[in-house]
């Protein structure tokens, strides 16, 4: 029997064992599979966030492996995200960055641990912060330049006026645009990295079965593409943590060119 | 039809990649000690490339 016959089948459960099921009350009202470890990422990114800060408060010279390397990320953040892309105002921004980009982080992070699950790998949580993250630059644009301002800034200055409007609209098209995209992005590299991984396991454990039903010529052939598909697995796992630390980071660094946007003075 | 879909849209997320990765190496070949600084450049854009690739990975999955 091919393997290969079964798996059409076998993918097919598989995406629908990703759709989110309540396990606590309904879909409108209830606790999903990915919800639930989206709370567990926030309880561990909390208890890091307060043991780091009561350990740093110990000395005055950052010690240990801990300290050191909550200070790396969060000067990671610093630097990367924040003083680079929003220049002097980065203070300002900064908590609610730093904010989004531990939170999309832990959640990745949470979901590469075999048997849990990213909050991030659900539609609704990543639109529920890229929502945040609109609005967010949306007050912020607002309250630099006012709201009649704002709207008017979006259309750069400088263009006659038929093609002022034209462009107006087009930007404002691409402004909405922003939100889906970062939603979407983020929701895709988490689903489809996590499907990709589930379909080589799947193939290693149907290359294996024949081999457990009796030992002959075929059966060996296939445990010993079995594996190969393992070690597919494991080199795509490898690439899912770069890409785990990638997307937190995009999401995080979009937003914040989102904000340098809407607050810069040239439209 | 999912499958040729997704094939179709693969097309334009590896040209983008493949650029990438052109403008990348030819910049190091060019000018090395600015390697990690372009290296950032250069997976950033690839993950956006990338997200790219996913969508329809992710549309041809989902929509039967």
């Amino acid at each position: 029997m091919n393997p290969f016959d079964v798996l059409t089948n076998e993918i097919d459960e598989l995406v629908d064992s990703f759709s989110s099921t309540a396990f606590v009350g309904d879909l409108n009202m209830g606790v999903t599979q990915y919800s639930f470890w989206m709370f567990v990422a926030v309880v561990v990114l909390l208890v890091l966030i307060f043991a780091f800060v009561k350990k740093q408060q110990a000395s005055l010279v950052p010690q240990g492996r801990f300290v050191n390397g909550m200070e790396f990320l969060i000067e990671f953040t610093r630097d990367n995200i924040c003083k680079s892309i929003l220049g002097p105002t980065w203070k300002k921004h900064f908590p609610f960055l730093a904010t989004l980009f531990l939170f999309v982080l832990t959640n990745n992070i949470i979901g590469i641990i075999p048997g849990m699950r990213p909050g991030t790998g659900c539609i609704g949580t990543t639109a529920a912060i890229a929502c945040v993250s609109f609005v967010y630059f949306i007050v912020m644009g607002i309250r630099k330049h006012g709201a009649w301002g704002y709207v008017k800034s979006l259309a750069p200055k400088g263009v006659m006026f038929p093609i002022n409007l034209l462009v107006w609209l087009i930007e404002v098209f691409s402004t909405i645009l922003r939100l889906i995209t970062l939603a979407v992005r983020l929701f895709c590299n988490m689903f489809a990295g996590h499907v990709v991984m589930a379909t080589f396991s799947l193939l290693a454990t149907l290359f294996i079965a024949p081999l457990m039903q009796g030992v002959s010529a075929v059966a060996i052939g296939q445990a010993g593409a079995s594996v190969m598909w393992v070690a597919i697995l494991i080199i795509i796992y490898l690439v899912e943590i770069l890409v785990a630390a990638i997307q937190a980071y995009v999401f995080a660094m979009l937003s914040s060119v989102y904000v340098q946007i809407a607050e810069s003075d040239e439209g | 039809m999912g499958v040729i879909g997704y094939g179709l849209g693969v097309i334009g997320a590896g040209i983008g990649i493949g650029l990438a990765a052109y403008g990348y190496t030819t910049a190091t070949a060019r000018q090395p000690e600015v390697q990690g600084q372009l290296f950032t450049g250069f997976i950033l854009g690839s993950a956006f490339v990338e997200a790219l690739a996913l969508i329809g990975f992710v549309v041809a999955l989902v929509v039967k």
